[in-house]
Protein backbone atom coordinates (compact mmCIF):
# COMPACT_ATOMS: atom_id res chain seq x y z
CA UNK A 1 0.00 0.00 0.00
CA UNK A 2 2.70 2.35 0.73
CA UNK A 3 4.63 1.65 -2.42
CA UNK A 4 1.21 2.89 -4.50
CA UNK A 5 1.17 5.84 -2.35
CA UNK A 6 4.81 7.15 -3.40
CA UNK A 7 3.86 6.12 -6.47
CA UNK A 8 0.94 8.39 -6.97
CA UNK A 9 2.73 11.34 -5.77
CA UNK A 10 5.53 11.06 -8.78
CA UNK A 11 3.55 13.63 -10.50
CA UNK A 12 3.10 16.21 -8.70
CA UNK A 13 6.82 16.20 -7.43
CA UNK A 14 9.27 19.19 -8.12
CA UNK A 15 12.34 18.33 -6.58
CA UNK A 16 14.68 15.18 -5.60
CA UNK A 17 16.95 14.76 -2.39
CA UNK A 18 19.96 12.47 -2.69
CA UNK A 19 22.04 10.75 0.39
CA UNK A 20 25.17 10.27 -0.87
CA UNK A 21 26.80 7.16 1.17
CA UNK A 22 25.53 3.80 0.70
CA UNK A 23 23.08 5.73 -2.44
CA UNK A 24 25.39 6.79 -4.77
CA UNK A 25 28.59 5.07 -3.44
CA UNK A 26 30.04 2.78 -1.14
CA UNK A 27 32.82 4.59 1.08
CA UNK A 28 35.83 2.89 2.29
CA UNK A 29 39.87 2.11 1.69
CA UNK A 30 40.48 4.39 -1.81
CA UNK A 31 37.58 6.91 -0.87
CA UNK A 32 35.08 4.16 -2.16
CA UNK A 33 33.56 3.06 -5.63
CA UNK A 34 29.94 3.76 -7.31
CA UNK A 35 27.07 1.84 -6.41
CA UNK A 36 26.22 0.30 -10.19
CA UNK A 37 23.75 2.29 -12.43
CA UNK A 38 24.05 5.47 -9.69
CA UNK A 39 26.74 7.35 -12.14
CA UNK A 40 23.60 7.38 -15.08
CA UNK A 41 20.66 7.27 -12.38
CA UNK A 42 22.01 11.38 -10.96
CA UNK A 43 22.68 12.45 -14.93
CA UNK A 44 19.06 11.02 -15.92
CA UNK A 45 17.83 13.29 -12.92
CA UNK A 46 19.68 16.24 -14.17
CA UNK A 47 18.25 15.87 -17.96
CA UNK A 48 14.73 15.73 -16.20
CA UNK A 49 12.18 18.14 -15.46
CA UNK A 50 12.98 17.56 -11.53
CA UNK A 51 15.33 19.85 -9.44
CA UNK A 52 18.21 18.15 -7.51
CA UNK A 53 20.27 18.51 -4.45
CA UNK A 54 22.24 16.35 -2.02
CA UNK A 55 21.58 15.80 2.02
CA UNK A 56 24.99 14.13 3.56
CA UNK A 57 26.02 13.57 6.86
CA UNK A 58 28.99 13.44 5.83
CA UNK A 59 31.48 14.81 8.35
CA UNK A 60 35.41 13.25 7.25
CA UNK A 61 36.29 15.82 4.58
CA UNK A 62 35.22 19.48 3.62
CA UNK A 63 32.55 19.56 0.88
CA UNK A 64 34.93 21.04 -1.70
CA UNK A 65 37.31 17.32 -1.11
CA UNK A 66 34.43 15.76 -0.90
CA UNK A 67 32.76 16.69 -4.19
CA UNK A 68 35.90 16.53 -6.05
CA UNK A 69 35.80 12.76 -4.56
CA UNK A 70 32.80 12.17 -6.12
CA UNK A 71 33.14 14.04 -9.56
CA UNK A 72 35.66 11.72 -9.88
CA UNK A 73 33.92 9.04 -9.44
CA UNK A 74 32.36 10.41 -12.63
CA UNK A 75 29.05 12.06 -11.00
CA UNK A 76 28.15 15.23 -11.75
CA UNK A 77 28.18 17.24 -9.26
CA UNK A 78 28.36 20.56 -7.52
CA UNK A 79 29.10 22.11 -4.33
CA UNK A 80 26.78 24.04 -4.37
CA UNK A 81 24.11 21.34 -4.59
CA UNK A 82 25.52 19.80 -1.62
CA UNK A 83 24.22 20.22 2.16
CA UNK A 84 26.76 18.64 4.70
CA UNK A 85 26.59 19.49 8.47
CA UNK A 86 30.17 21.28 9.29
CA UNK A 87 29.37 24.53 7.15
CA UNK A 88 25.68 24.67 9.01
CA UNK A 89 27.23 24.15 12.61
CA UNK A 90 29.96 26.89 12.13
CA UNK A 91 27.03 29.31 11.00
CA UNK A 92 25.08 28.16 14.70
CA UNK A 93 28.27 28.25 16.54
CA UNK A 94 28.71 31.71 15.14
CA UNK A 95 25.40 33.06 15.16
CA UNK A 96 25.72 31.76 18.89
CA UNK A 97 29.16 33.32 19.55
CA UNK A 98 30.79 29.79 20.47
CA UNK A 99 34.29 28.53 20.85
CA UNK A 100 34.21 25.11 19.87
CA UNK A 101 36.05 22.31 21.56
CA UNK A 102 36.34 19.91 17.93
CA UNK A 103 36.20 16.58 18.34
CA UNK A 104 36.11 15.99 14.58
CA UNK A 105 38.14 14.25 11.62
CA UNK A 106 41.26 16.29 10.95
CA UNK A 107 40.25 16.69 6.98
CA UNK A 108 36.75 18.47 7.83
CA UNK A 109 39.23 20.71 10.68
CA UNK A 110 39.47 23.38 7.73
CA UNK A 111 35.63 23.98 7.85
CA UNK A 112 36.38 25.20 11.30
CA UNK A 113 39.43 27.64 10.47
CA UNK A 114 38.45 30.89 11.01
CA UNK A 115 36.94 30.31 14.65
CA UNK A 116 37.96 31.38 18.21
CA UNK A 117 38.50 27.88 19.84
CA UNK A 118 40.46 29.04 23.03
CA UNK A 119 38.89 28.55 26.22
CA UNK A 120 36.27 26.46 24.80
CA UNK A 121 32.51 26.64 25.90
CA UNK A 122 30.96 24.01 24.01
CA UNK A 123 31.97 20.57 22.19
CA UNK A 124 31.38 19.86 18.33
CA UNK A 125 31.73 16.36 17.76
CA UNK A 126 31.76 14.28 14.12
CA UNK A 127 32.44 11.13 12.65
CA UNK A 128 35.85 11.32 13.68
CA UNK A 129 36.26 7.51 13.13
CA UNK A 130 39.61 6.11 13.50
CA UNK A 131 40.27 9.39 16.00
CA UNK A 132 37.57 8.04 18.13
CA UNK A 133 39.88 7.16 21.45
CA UNK A 134 38.88 6.97 25.17
CA UNK A 135 41.61 9.73 25.53
CA UNK A 136 39.89 12.00 22.92
CA UNK A 137 36.24 11.49 24.23
CA UNK A 138 37.89 12.15 27.67
CA UNK A 139 38.76 15.31 26.60
CA UNK A 140 35.33 15.90 25.03
CA UNK A 141 34.13 14.76 28.30
CA UNK A 142 35.96 17.14 30.72
CA UNK A 143 35.42 20.07 28.55
CA UNK A 144 31.50 19.54 28.59
CA UNK A 145 31.35 18.40 32.71
CA UNK A 146 33.02 21.51 33.46
CA UNK A 147 30.70 23.92 31.98
CA UNK A 148 27.81 25.10 34.05
CA UNK A 149 25.58 24.35 31.52
CA UNK A 150 27.05 21.63 28.79
CA UNK A 151 26.52 22.38 25.01
CA UNK A 152 27.15 19.89 22.63
CA UNK A 153 26.39 19.21 19.16
CA UNK A 154 26.66 16.53 16.41
CA UNK A 155 26.88 16.95 13.07
CA UNK A 156 24.46 13.89 12.57
CA UNK A 157 23.01 11.61 14.81
CA UNK A 158 23.83 8.23 12.82
CA UNK A 159 24.31 4.59 14.38
CA UNK A 160 26.54 3.07 11.61
CA UNK A 161 27.22 3.29 8.19
CA UNK A 162 28.72 0.73 5.27
CA UNK A 163 32.22 0.65 4.13
CA UNK A 164 33.91 -1.83 1.74
CA UNK A 165 35.32 -3.79 4.34
CA UNK A 166 32.06 -3.99 6.85
CA UNK A 167 29.76 -1.72 8.94
CA UNK A 168 31.37 0.99 11.08
CA UNK A 169 29.86 3.07 13.95
CA UNK A 170 28.88 6.70 13.07
CA UNK A 171 28.74 9.60 15.01
CA UNK A 172 25.34 9.33 16.84
CA UNK A 173 26.93 6.51 18.96
CA UNK A 174 29.57 8.39 20.27
CA UNK A 175 26.96 11.55 20.84
CA UNK A 176 25.03 9.20 22.79
CA UNK A 177 28.14 8.21 25.38
CA UNK A 178 28.69 11.54 25.69
CA UNK A 179 25.15 12.74 25.99
CA UNK A 180 24.88 9.94 29.05
CA UNK A 181 28.01 10.88 31.08
CA UNK A 182 26.77 14.37 31.06
CA UNK A 183 23.22 13.95 30.99
CA UNK A 184 22.55 16.35 28.57
CA UNK A 185 20.82 16.13 25.09
CA UNK A 186 23.16 17.07 21.82
CA UNK A 187 21.46 19.67 19.15
CA UNK A 188 21.82 17.74 16.23
CA UNK A 189 23.22 19.76 13.09
CA UNK A 190 22.61 17.37 10.05
CA UNK A 191 19.99 15.07 9.06
CA UNK A 192 17.59 14.06 10.68
CA UNK A 193 17.13 17.58 11.99
CA UNK A 194 14.28 19.17 10.17
CA UNK A 195 16.02 22.71 9.43
CA UNK A 196 18.67 20.58 7.53
CA UNK A 197 16.39 19.13 5.25
CA UNK A 198 14.31 22.54 5.00
CA UNK A 199 17.61 24.57 4.02
CA UNK A 200 17.81 22.22 1.04
CA UNK A 201 14.15 22.99 0.21
CA UNK A 202 14.21 26.55 0.51
CA UNK A 203 17.23 26.66 -1.62
CA UNK A 204 15.14 24.94 -4.59
CA UNK A 205 12.33 26.81 -3.62
CA UNK A 206 9.77 24.05 -3.06
CA UNK A 207 7.58 22.92 -0.90
CA UNK A 208 8.07 19.33 1.77
CA UNK A 209 4.84 17.84 -0.03
CA UNK A 210 6.79 18.31 -3.66
CA UNK A 211 9.85 16.95 -2.95
CA UNK A 212 11.14 12.81 -2.22
CA UNK A 213 14.10 12.01 -0.48
CA UNK A 214 16.09 8.97 -0.92
CA UNK A 215 18.45 7.75 0.88
CA UNK A 216 19.59 3.86 2.82
CA UNK A 217 19.18 5.00 6.48
CA UNK A 218 15.87 4.24 7.31
CA UNK A 219 15.80 6.65 10.79
CA UNK A 220 17.95 9.42 9.40
CA UNK A 221 17.22 9.67 5.73
CA UNK A 222 13.40 8.50 5.65
CA UNK A 223 12.12 9.37 8.98
CA UNK A 224 14.32 12.54 8.81
CA UNK A 225 12.66 13.53 5.66
CA UNK A 226 8.87 12.15 6.38
CA UNK A 227 9.30 14.09 9.33
CA UNK A 228 9.77 17.59 7.61
CA UNK A 229 6.54 16.42 5.46
CA UNK A 230 8.70 14.93 2.57
CA UNK A 231 7.81 11.27 1.11
CA UNK A 232 11.00 9.24 2.29
CA UNK A 233 12.24 5.94 -0.17
CA UNK A 234 14.64 4.03 1.16
CA UNK A 235 17.20 1.97 -1.00
CA UNK A 236 18.56 -1.53 -0.58
CA UNK A 237 22.02 -0.53 -1.12
CA UNK A 238 24.17 0.99 1.48
CA UNK A 239 23.52 0.43 5.07
CA UNK A 240 19.70 -1.32 4.03
CA UNK A 241 19.08 -4.16 6.15
CA UNK A 242 16.27 -6.46 5.52
CA UNK A 243 15.08 -5.99 8.89
CA UNK A 244 14.53 -2.14 8.40
CA UNK A 245 10.74 -3.15 6.31
CA UNK A 246 10.02 -4.40 9.59
CA UNK A 247 10.97 -1.07 11.89
CA UNK A 248 8.42 -0.88 14.99
CA UNK A 249 8.15 3.34 14.26
CA UNK A 250 9.64 4.37 10.45
CA UNK A 251 7.94 3.09 7.34
CA UNK A 252 9.69 4.45 4.38
CA UNK A 253 7.05 4.97 1.73
CA UNK A 254 8.29 2.97 -0.89
CA UNK A 255 11.61 0.56 -1.35
CA UNK A 256 13.88 -0.06 -4.26
CA UNK A 257 16.77 -2.13 -5.15
CA UNK A 258 18.95 0.72 -6.01
CA UNK A 259 19.06 4.32 -6.99
CA UNK A 260 18.71 3.41 -10.64
CA UNK A 261 15.90 1.72 -9.90
CA UNK A 262 13.97 4.32 -8.25
CA UNK A 263 14.90 6.76 -10.82
CA UNK A 264 13.39 3.87 -13.93
CA UNK A 265 9.83 4.35 -11.54
CA UNK A 266 9.96 8.03 -11.21
CA UNK A 267 10.87 8.69 -15.10
CA UNK A 268 8.36 5.98 -16.14
CA UNK A 269 5.44 7.00 -14.13
CA UNK A 270 6.22 10.76 -15.04
CA UNK A 271 6.08 9.66 -18.77
CA UNK A 272 10.13 10.80 -19.42
CA UNK B 1 21.99 5.46 67.83
CA UNK B 2 19.52 4.16 65.01
CA UNK B 3 17.10 5.63 62.99
CA UNK B 4 14.76 3.42 61.79
CA UNK B 5 11.70 4.49 59.43
CA UNK B 6 9.08 2.78 61.16
CA UNK B 7 6.98 5.50 61.56
CA UNK B 8 6.84 6.48 57.77
CA UNK B 9 3.94 3.32 57.66
CA UNK B 10 3.26 4.45 53.93
CA UNK B 11 6.91 3.41 52.89
CA UNK B 12 7.53 1.07 55.24
CA UNK B 13 4.64 -1.23 54.73
CA UNK B 14 5.04 -2.49 51.75
CA UNK B 15 7.98 -3.79 53.00
CA UNK B 16 6.52 -6.00 55.22
CA UNK B 17 4.28 -7.83 52.89
CA UNK B 18 7.12 -8.99 50.35
CA UNK B 19 8.92 -10.38 53.86
CA UNK B 20 6.92 -13.25 52.93
CA UNK B 21 3.75 -12.79 54.67
CA UNK B 22 1.15 -12.19 51.83
CA UNK B 23 -0.72 -15.19 52.47
CA UNK B 24 -1.56 -14.13 55.51
CA UNK B 25 -3.03 -11.07 54.26
CA UNK B 26 -1.52 -9.41 57.29
CA UNK B 27 -1.24 -5.94 57.17
CA UNK B 28 -0.25 -4.71 61.18
CA UNK B 29 3.69 -3.63 60.86
CA UNK B 30 3.89 -4.94 64.01
CA UNK B 31 3.50 -8.41 62.99
CA UNK B 32 5.19 -7.87 60.21
CA UNK B 33 8.56 -7.37 62.46
CA UNK B 34 8.10 -10.54 64.08
CA UNK B 35 7.87 -12.44 60.50
CA UNK B 36 10.75 -10.51 59.33
CA UNK B 37 12.79 -11.73 62.53
CA UNK B 38 12.12 -15.31 61.95
CA UNK B 39 13.16 -14.93 58.72
CA UNK B 40 16.31 -13.26 58.45
CA UNK B 41 19.29 -15.45 57.26
CA UNK B 42 22.01 -13.84 55.32
CA UNK B 43 23.45 -10.21 55.11
CA UNK B 44 25.46 -9.04 51.86
CA UNK B 45 27.80 -6.01 52.63
CA UNK B 46 29.31 -4.03 50.20
CA UNK B 47 32.89 -3.15 50.59
CA UNK B 48 34.02 0.38 49.61
CA UNK B 49 32.90 3.11 51.20
CA UNK B 50 30.87 0.87 54.74
CA UNK B 51 34.45 -1.82 55.39
CA UNK B 52 37.06 0.66 54.10
CA UNK B 53 37.32 4.02 52.55
CA UNK B 54 40.64 3.25 50.15
CA UNK B 55 43.21 1.90 52.67
CA UNK B 56 41.15 2.99 55.72
CA UNK B 57 39.59 0.50 57.85
CA UNK B 58 36.09 2.24 58.68
CA UNK B 59 36.93 2.13 62.87
CA UNK B 60 35.38 -1.20 64.58
CA UNK B 61 34.43 -2.60 61.27
CA UNK B 62 36.65 -5.71 61.57
CA UNK B 63 35.07 -6.65 65.25
CA UNK B 64 31.74 -6.21 64.03
CA UNK B 65 31.92 -8.36 61.16
CA UNK B 66 33.38 -10.84 63.37
CA UNK B 67 30.10 -10.09 65.93
CA UNK B 68 28.02 -10.89 62.72
CA UNK B 69 29.87 -14.11 61.77
CA UNK B 70 29.00 -15.84 65.52
CA UNK B 71 25.37 -15.16 65.38
CA UNK B 72 24.99 -18.23 62.65
CA UNK B 73 24.10 -15.64 60.26
CA UNK B 74 25.32 -16.63 56.33
CA UNK B 75 27.83 -13.14 54.97
CA UNK B 76 28.73 -12.05 51.31
CA UNK B 77 30.67 -9.38 50.54
CA UNK B 78 29.39 -7.55 47.09
CA UNK B 79 30.38 -4.95 44.89
CA UNK B 80 30.65 -3.23 41.96
CA UNK B 81 33.76 -3.62 40.20
CA UNK B 82 35.27 -3.92 36.57
CA UNK B 83 38.86 -3.45 36.83
CA UNK B 84 39.55 -5.89 40.25
CA UNK B 85 39.94 -9.12 40.36
CA UNK B 86 38.08 -11.06 43.34
CA UNK B 87 41.43 -11.89 44.13
CA UNK B 88 43.01 -8.44 44.79
CA UNK B 89 39.82 -7.17 46.37
CA UNK B 90 40.24 -10.69 48.79
CA UNK B 91 44.17 -9.21 49.14
CA UNK B 92 43.44 -5.37 50.57
CA UNK B 93 40.64 -6.96 53.03
CA UNK B 94 42.54 -9.45 54.69
CA UNK B 95 45.55 -6.79 55.02
CA UNK B 96 42.99 -4.25 56.67
CA UNK B 97 42.29 -7.27 59.49
CA UNK B 98 39.22 -8.60 58.09
CA UNK B 99 38.32 -12.44 57.82
CA UNK B 100 36.89 -13.11 54.86
CA UNK B 101 37.46 -15.93 52.21
CA UNK B 102 37.37 -15.33 48.53
CA UNK B 103 34.33 -17.63 47.94
CA UNK B 104 32.48 -15.26 50.32
CA UNK B 105 32.41 -12.03 47.51
CA UNK B 106 30.53 -12.05 45.24
CA UNK B 107 31.12 -8.37 41.99
CA UNK B 108 30.03 -7.35 39.03
CA UNK B 109 32.76 -9.50 37.39
CA UNK B 110 31.60 -12.83 39.01
CA UNK B 111 28.01 -11.54 37.92
CA UNK B 112 29.13 -11.34 34.32
CA UNK B 113 30.90 -14.44 34.61
CA UNK B 114 28.08 -16.74 36.38
CA UNK B 115 25.39 -15.40 33.85
CA UNK B 116 28.32 -15.93 30.58
CA UNK B 117 28.43 -19.67 32.64
CA UNK B 118 25.14 -20.11 32.61
CA UNK B 119 24.11 -19.54 29.12
CA UNK B 120 27.41 -21.18 27.43
CA UNK B 121 28.16 -17.87 25.68
CA UNK B 122 31.82 -17.27 24.21
CA UNK B 123 31.99 -13.46 24.99
CA UNK B 124 34.13 -11.09 23.48
CA UNK B 125 35.70 -9.12 26.85
CA UNK B 126 35.98 -5.35 26.64
CA UNK B 127 38.12 -5.85 30.22
CA UNK B 128 41.26 -4.57 31.37
CA UNK B 129 44.14 -7.10 31.97
CA UNK B 130 43.62 -6.91 35.84
CA UNK B 131 40.11 -7.94 35.42
CA UNK B 132 40.40 -10.66 33.21
CA UNK B 133 42.13 -13.41 36.22
CA UNK B 134 38.07 -13.43 36.77
CA UNK B 135 37.73 -15.20 33.27
CA UNK B 136 39.67 -17.70 33.41
CA UNK B 137 39.16 -20.77 31.59
CA UNK B 138 35.89 -18.99 29.73
CA UNK B 139 35.77 -19.65 25.56
CA UNK B 140 36.39 -16.38 24.05
CA UNK B 141 36.85 -17.59 20.46
CA UNK B 142 34.48 -16.79 17.82
CA UNK B 143 31.89 -14.57 20.21
CA UNK B 144 28.29 -14.68 20.38
CA UNK B 145 28.35 -12.31 23.19
CA UNK B 146 30.02 -8.92 24.46
CA UNK B 147 30.97 -8.28 28.02
CA UNK B 148 31.75 -4.57 28.85
CA UNK B 149 33.33 -3.33 31.91
CA UNK B 150 35.71 -0.22 32.35
CA UNK B 151 38.36 -0.76 29.61
CA UNK B 152 39.75 2.85 28.64
CA UNK B 153 42.33 0.47 26.17
CA UNK B 154 39.64 -1.42 24.57
CA UNK B 155 37.19 1.66 24.24
CA UNK B 156 38.62 2.82 20.74
CA UNK B 157 37.08 2.65 17.20
CA UNK B 158 38.47 -0.78 16.06
CA UNK B 159 37.66 -2.47 19.02
CA UNK B 160 33.94 -0.96 19.82
CA UNK B 161 33.38 -1.41 16.21
CA UNK B 162 34.47 -5.34 16.41
CA UNK B 163 31.78 -5.67 19.29
CA UNK B 164 29.12 -3.66 17.34
CA UNK B 165 29.47 -5.82 14.42
CA UNK B 166 29.27 -8.90 17.13
CA UNK B 167 25.66 -7.49 18.84
CA UNK B 168 24.22 -6.45 15.85
CA UNK B 169 24.31 -9.80 14.38
CA UNK B 170 22.13 -11.15 17.50
CA UNK B 171 24.95 -11.60 20.46
CA UNK B 172 23.74 -10.62 23.81
CA UNK B 173 24.98 -7.23 25.27
CA UNK B 174 26.29 -7.46 28.90
CA UNK B 175 27.81 -4.38 30.65
CA UNK B 176 29.15 -4.91 34.38
CA UNK B 177 27.62 -2.31 34.81
CA UNK B 178 27.08 1.19 33.73
CA UNK B 179 28.39 4.25 36.10
CA UNK B 180 28.76 7.51 33.88
CA UNK B 181 32.70 8.36 34.80
CA UNK B 182 34.61 8.33 38.27
CA UNK B 183 37.25 9.94 39.78
CA UNK B 184 41.31 9.31 38.91
CA UNK B 185 44.10 11.06 40.22
CA UNK B 186 44.10 13.40 37.20
CA UNK B 187 40.26 14.29 37.36
CA UNK B 188 37.28 12.51 36.23
CA UNK B 189 37.06 9.92 33.64
CA UNK B 190 34.66 8.12 31.74
CA UNK B 191 32.89 4.64 33.05
CA UNK B 192 31.62 2.31 31.14
CA UNK B 193 28.29 3.72 31.18
CA UNK B 194 28.96 5.61 27.85
CA UNK B 195 30.27 2.95 25.95
CA UNK B 196 27.37 0.72 26.78
CA UNK B 197 25.10 3.72 25.92
CA UNK B 198 26.89 4.44 22.67
CA UNK B 199 26.60 -0.08 21.68
CA UNK B 200 23.03 0.08 23.09
CA UNK B 201 21.92 2.78 20.79
CA UNK B 202 23.80 1.30 17.43
CA UNK B 203 22.28 -2.09 17.63
CA UNK B 204 18.77 -0.59 18.97
CA UNK B 205 19.09 -2.96 21.82
CA UNK B 206 19.20 -3.27 25.52
CA UNK B 207 22.23 -4.53 27.46
CA UNK B 208 22.06 -6.88 30.24
CA UNK B 209 23.69 -5.08 33.13
CA UNK B 210 24.87 -7.56 36.03
CA UNK B 211 26.10 -5.14 38.94
CA UNK B 212 24.29 -3.40 41.65
CA UNK B 213 21.38 -2.04 41.54
CA UNK B 214 20.25 -4.62 39.15
CA UNK B 215 17.75 -7.12 40.87
CA UNK B 216 19.53 -10.04 39.48
CA UNK B 217 22.92 -9.51 40.97
CA UNK B 218 21.62 -9.49 44.55
CA UNK B 219 19.40 -12.60 43.38
CA UNK B 220 22.85 -14.17 42.02
CA UNK B 221 24.68 -13.17 45.23
CA UNK B 222 22.09 -15.01 47.66
CA UNK B 223 21.88 -18.49 45.38
CA UNK B 224 24.40 -20.10 46.60
CA UNK B 225 23.34 -19.24 50.27
CA UNK B 226 19.91 -21.05 49.52
CA UNK B 227 18.02 -18.12 51.14
CA UNK B 228 14.84 -16.38 49.94
CA UNK B 229 15.27 -12.26 49.29
CA UNK B 230 13.25 -11.66 52.27
CA UNK B 231 15.50 -13.37 54.29
CA UNK B 232 18.45 -11.35 53.00
CA UNK B 233 19.35 -7.87 54.33
CA UNK B 234 22.04 -5.57 52.60
CA UNK B 235 24.37 -2.79 54.23
CA UNK B 236 25.53 -0.65 52.04
CA UNK B 237 26.73 3.67 51.77
CA UNK B 238 25.30 3.93 48.58
CA UNK B 239 21.65 4.58 48.89
CA UNK B 240 20.15 4.26 45.33
CA UNK B 241 22.73 1.34 44.59
CA UNK B 242 23.15 -0.80 47.48
CA UNK B 243 19.94 0.07 49.78
CA UNK B 244 18.07 0.49 46.51
CA UNK B 245 18.91 -2.22 44.69
CA UNK B 246 18.26 -4.62 47.09
CA UNK B 247 14.63 -3.56 48.16
CA UNK B 248 13.81 -3.61 44.89
CA UNK B 249 15.29 -7.35 44.48
CA UNK B 250 12.91 -7.97 48.02
CA UNK B 251 15.46 -7.99 50.63
CA UNK B 252 15.69 -5.44 53.40
CA UNK B 253 18.36 -2.51 53.17
CA UNK B 254 20.97 -0.64 55.93
CA UNK B 255 22.01 2.13 54.72
CA UNK B 256 25.35 3.90 56.40
CA UNK B 257 26.85 7.24 56.52
CA UNK B 258 30.25 6.24 55.59
CA UNK B 259 31.60 6.39 52.50
CA UNK B 260 29.86 8.49 50.07
CA UNK B 261 27.10 9.04 51.60
CA UNK B 262 25.91 12.32 51.70
CA UNK B 263 23.25 14.40 54.23
CA UNK B 264 19.73 13.46 53.32
CA UNK B 265 20.57 10.64 50.55
CA UNK B 266 18.53 7.91 52.96
CA UNK B 267 14.87 10.22 52.09
CA UNK B 268 16.14 9.87 48.25
CA UNK B 269 15.13 6.07 47.54
CA UNK B 270 11.32 4.98 47.82
CA UNK B 271 10.71 2.73 49.74
CA UNK B 272 13.19 4.37 52.44
CA UNK B 273 15.93 2.45 54.06
CA UNK B 274 14.78 -0.36 56.66
CA UNK B 275 17.41 1.63 58.84
CA UNK B 276 20.09 4.28 58.60
CA UNK B 277 22.93 3.93 61.32
CA UNK B 278 26.06 5.81 61.61
CA UNK B 279 28.59 3.13 60.24
CA UNK B 280 29.28 -0.61 59.88
CA UNK B 281 29.41 -1.80 63.57
CA UNK B 282 25.91 -0.16 64.28
CA UNK B 283 24.18 -1.62 61.51
CA UNK B 284 25.67 -4.89 62.91
CA UNK B 285 24.59 -3.88 66.51
CA UNK B 286 20.96 -2.93 65.13
CA UNK B 287 20.56 -6.51 63.35
CA UNK B 288 21.77 -8.32 66.07
CA UNK B 289 19.37 -6.73 68.81
CA UNK B 290 16.65 -5.58 66.17
CA UNK B 291 16.25 -8.77 63.59
CA UNK B 292 17.06 -12.06 65.02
Amino acid sequence: MAERDWKECIKSLKGVVLDMCGVLYDSGEGGGVPIPGSVEAVKRIKASDLQLRFCTNETQATREKFVAKLKRMGFDISVSEVFSPAPAALAILKERNLRPHLLVYDDVLPEFEDIDKTDPNCVVIGDAADKFSYQNLNDAFRVLIQLEKPVLFSLGRGRYYKETDGLKLDVGVYMKALEYACDVEAEVVGKPAPMFFQSALTDMGIQPQEALMIGDDLINDVGGAQNCGMRGLQVRTGKYRPSDERHPTVTADGYVDNLAEAVDIILKYRGQ
Amino acid sequence: MFRTHNTQKNHWRPNEIEAGVQETNIRSAAVGVMAMRQALKAVLIDLSGTLHIEDTVVSGAPEALSRLRESQLAVKFVTNTTKESKRSLLDRLQRLNFSIQEQEIFTSLTAARSLVEQRSLRPLLLLEDSALEDFTGIETSNPNAVVVGLAPNHFNYQTLNKAFRVVLDGAPLIAVHKARYYKRKDGLALGPGPFVTGLEYATDTHATVVGKPEKTFFLQALRDLNCKPEEAIMIGDDARDDVGGAQNAGLRGILVKTGKYRAGDENKISPLPLATCADFPQAVDYILEQLI
